[in-house]
């Protein structure tokens, strides 16, 4: 008998701060194993709520989310498919067994400029509702080139999309500490939890760290042989570290794709590389609430560190794994 | 033998009597100077030093935080790598098309160093990662030219150029790289035994070159310039 427990989580991505519950993919946890929470069925339909929000439309935002919509399905190179199914009067929240995405009411979350919520069957990883709201308390764009002041709304819906199909947050991204949050100096991923000034339109633009991440959702065949893996380990003192971020960059081709070590033992993987040589730079989680990656404590007591040498991730298959030494701060 | 004045004088009056004296005058250079018998295979045994040089500069960038779609971006850090000297056997086989002209093909492993300076982390010092050790093959052909230029009877030299193909190996031997070589240069034979009559010939050979390298591990996919020196002791069969 397959017993089925719906849970809700919820990911923000937030203006100048960051809120909990995110994994670079989202999972659920069966005999002690994460499993991987996905779409099972293609397409994946949505509907978008009728109301308007602050400075654009309805319309404007279904405008935004086909475009999003599309944008990850090329990325996934069709093996991901989202349909617009219509307009509708319900509220994005709530489980009603339809993915409902839409402007909301939230100004308790005073720094929220959107949030997913999921049901996910816990036994198998299949999710089978998810919604998105866009908060009203800030105003929003659909211009071509942005609109100083006014947050894209196409950024957003990228964002927020990435987590309905089961991405959680990136880190690669740099900020600096802001009274009551952190400002963006750079950003390596549309899944950052933090989002760029208003008036970036940079975020329309999936980045090589996104579509490692989708590839490895929803990869095809031709994406396993195509790509490669670099396994390793974390260590400070002898001892694993959990929540460490790996960076791995390609010096020929300038891609940054990045992982987590998840687990005590620090180790940690970085798949859907394309083939090639790759410098790791290992970094405290310290550019966001680490709340907003993990929901488990973190290890941030360490000094930014490099791997000792190159790592090849190869073709259809794994590095061997490489041991990076971390030093207290 | 025919003197210089003499070979300058005939080049000056008729085609014909030219061509007869410049066959004359390399048939005289070739009395006093050692060569390879025509038609023969030498072989060539020995070690060849290769040329550190640059790969390049990546800089690991994010997208800045500015509004429009081209804000500066931000350095998370700049990698400059070097490839490290490096000593390598090396065969080569040789065919003597004349005595002057030899055409041959060689093959040489090396076990390169790619090294990686970090600079520009704004989290971090410099950091020098010891970086990783290639396997690095070159198979080549190339034609060699002895001049008639004569330094003594045991010493010739000669110039070279040919092309080769490169395949480097990573350090964890599960990808390779390859590109072309393209090289130039010239250096000298001497016989310890033979150069003059149709015995055995045994001798050392030592030559430099220029190499350009094309394709392989680059970081910023630039052609390479670095260059060999090989010593080799020769045989022919």
């Amino acid at each position: 008998m397959t017993r089925l427990v719906a849970i809700t989580t919820a990911l923000l991505l937030t203006l100048g701060s960051s809120s909990p519950l995110a994994y670079l993919k989202l999972g659920a946890t069966l005999d002690g194993r994460v499993i991987d929470a996905t779409w099972r069925q293609q397409p994946i339909g949505y509907f978008i709520s009728e109301r308007d929000g602050t400075g654009v439309s309805a319309v404007d935002l279904r405008g935004a989310v086909d475009r999003a919509a599309a944008t990850w399905s090329d990325a996934s190179s069709g093996m991901v498919r989202l349909s617009y199914q219509g307009m509708t009067t319900a509220a994005a929240e709530g489980t009603d067994g339809r993915n409902t995405i839409g402007f909301l009411d939230r100004p308790d979350l005073d720094r929220v400029l959107a949030a997913t919520s999921f049901m996910i069957d816990v036994t198998t990883g299949a999710i089978y509702e998810a919604d998105i709201f866009f908060n009203t308390s800030f105003v929003f764009s659909v211009a071509a080139d942005g609109q100083p002041g006014r947050v894209d709304l196409e950024s957003v819906a990228l964002h927020e999309l990435g987590h309905l199909l089961g991405l959680g947050h990136s880190g690669i991204g740099e900020t600096e500490r802001t009274a009551g949050g952190y400002r963006v100096l750079g950003s390596g991923a549309v899944m950052f939890p933090i989002a760029l000034t208003p008036g970036a339109i940079a975020d329309r633009v999936l980045q090589p760290d996104d579509i490692a991440g989708i590839s490895d959702l929803y990869s095809g065949a031709t994406a396993v042989i195509d790509t490669g893996g670099i396994v390793g380990r974390v260590t400070k003192n002898g001892q694993g570290v959990n929540g460490a971020h790996v960076v791995a960059f390609n010096p020929e081709t300038g891609i940054l794709i990045g992982n987590f070590t998840l687990s005590d033992n620090g180790d940690f993987v970085i798949a859907r590389l394309p083939p090639g040589p790759y410098i790791l730079r290992v970094e405290p989680l310290d550019d966001a609430d680490p709340e907003s990656f993990l929901g488990t404590p973190v290890d941030a007591n360490f000094q930014v560190t490099y791997a000792p040498r190159m790592v090849v991730a190869p073709h259809g298959g794994s590095s061997s794994p490489i041991e990076i030494r971390v030093l207290p701060k | 033998m025919i003197s210089a004045s003499a070979f300058a004088k005939g080049f000056g009056e008729t085609g014909l009597c030219a061509a007869l004296v410049l066959a004359l005058a390399v048939t005289s250079f070739a009395q006093e100077a050692p060569q390879l018998r025509d038609n023969r295979v030498t072989i060539n045994a020995g070690i060849t030093w290769l040329g550190g040089y640059d790969v390049g500069t990546s800089t690991a960038q994010l997208r800045g935080n500015g509004t429009g779609s081209t804000a500066p971006p931000f350095t998370l850090f700049k990698a400059d790598s070097h490839f490290s000297t490096a000593t390598a056997p090396e065969l080569r086989v040789g065919v003597s098309l004349t005595p002057r002209l030899t055409i041959e093909g060689g093959a040489s492993l090396s076990h390169p160093r790619i090294g990686v300076s970090i600079t520009g982390d704004p989290e971090t010092v410099v950091q020098e990662l010891r970086g990783e050790e290639l396997q690095q093959y070159v198979f080549d052909g190339g034609l060699s030219w002895q001049p008639p230029i004569q330094m003594g009877r045991r010493l010739a030299p000669f110039v070279i150029a040919g092309a080769g193909y490169l395949r480097q190996l990573h350090e964890d031997r599960t990808l390779a790289e390859t590109g072309r070589i393209y090289y130039a240069g010239g250096g000298a034979r001497y016989w310890l035994r033979g150069g003059h009559d149709r015995s055995r010939p045994i001798g050392l050979r030592s030559e430099f070159r220029i190499n350009v390298r094309s394709n392989g591990i680059d970081f910023e996919d630039k052609m390479r310039t670095y260059p060999t020196f090989l010593a080799f002791v020769f045989i022919g069969l």
